[in-house]
């Protein structure tokens, strides 16, 4: 069985910002996907947000939203 | 078996017993605003407490409002205090009386659903307004992103800024 190279990438100069831009637009079509989900959702996603923040720094001031 | 939580029965219950408020002719109107509304439109990011501006015409004589029967029928129901907040079904509730624009922007929210039930949120347009005239720095971050991630009528936003003396402000921070 022939042994099947691994690819290596390489980038340089303008392939460089070309990939960067990638990133950078694949980022900002999440945050835009994001800000499309559906109210409820979001307020779903709230209170995990929220469970991890208390996790992390508990406060007394600053509530996980009893569900 | 997983353990499944309903998230949004407790906003639900908030939004119900707002509306109860209403009819009840203790408060004319409300819309959500603050951080909530924000999320209406933008990703979901971390706040604590819901922003409600309430319109109250009854019984107001010049820029007197009473807010005691507010208070008194939601302690009235069982709701505590805790600081600023009133604490409906596990969520800190702020209700704040409308100034000029906050009651244009209350009589002009939209109109949603929030499982079912009906429900208004401050537009994006008068949400920015409103946000800047906070001006804190957290108020311009929601302004940059709303902006960004959201659909915005910028003719609108516009007429908004230029009736409430924000157009230069807006300018200044660099967000228009």
């Amino acid at each position: 069985m022939k042994h099947k190279e691994k690819k290596k990438y390489i980038v340089t100069g303008e392939d460089m910002e070309k990939i960067r831009r990638i990133v950078f637009c694949g980022k900002e079509k999440f945050h835009k996907d994001q800000a499309k989900l559906p109210f409820e959702e979001k307020i779903k996603l709230l209170v995990e947000l929220q469970k991890i923040a208390s996790g992390i720094r508990p406060s007394e001031n600053r509530v996980v939203w009893k569900v | 078996m997983p353990f499944i939580v309903n998230y949004n029965v407790a906003m639900v219950n908030v939004i119900k017993a707002i509306n109860r408020m209403v009819e009840k002719g203790l408060i004319d109107d409300y819309a959500i605003g603050g951080g909530i509304a924000a999320m209406f439109y933008i990703e979901p990011f971390l706040t604590y407490d819901v922003d409600i501006f309430i319109l109250i015409e009854q019984g107001k004589k010049g820029r007197i409002i009473l807010l005691s029967p507010v208070y008194n029928y939601l302690n009235g129901r069982g709701y505590p205090w805790k600081g600023e907040h009133i604490i409906i079904e596990g969520i800190p509730v702020q209700f704040i009386p409308a100034d000029e624009l906050e009651t244009e922007a209350v009589r002009n929210a939209r109109k949603i659903l929030f499982k079912g039930i009906a429900t208004k949120i401050v537009k994006p347009e008068y949400l920015i307004a409103i946000l800047l005239k906070a001006g804190r720095k957290k108020d311009l971050h929601k302004i940059e992103k709303i902006l960004e991630e959201a659909k915005v009528d910028r003719k609108k936003l516009k007429e908004i800024l230029a009736k409430y003396d924000l157009k230069e402000e807006i300018k200044r921070q660099g967000l228009l």
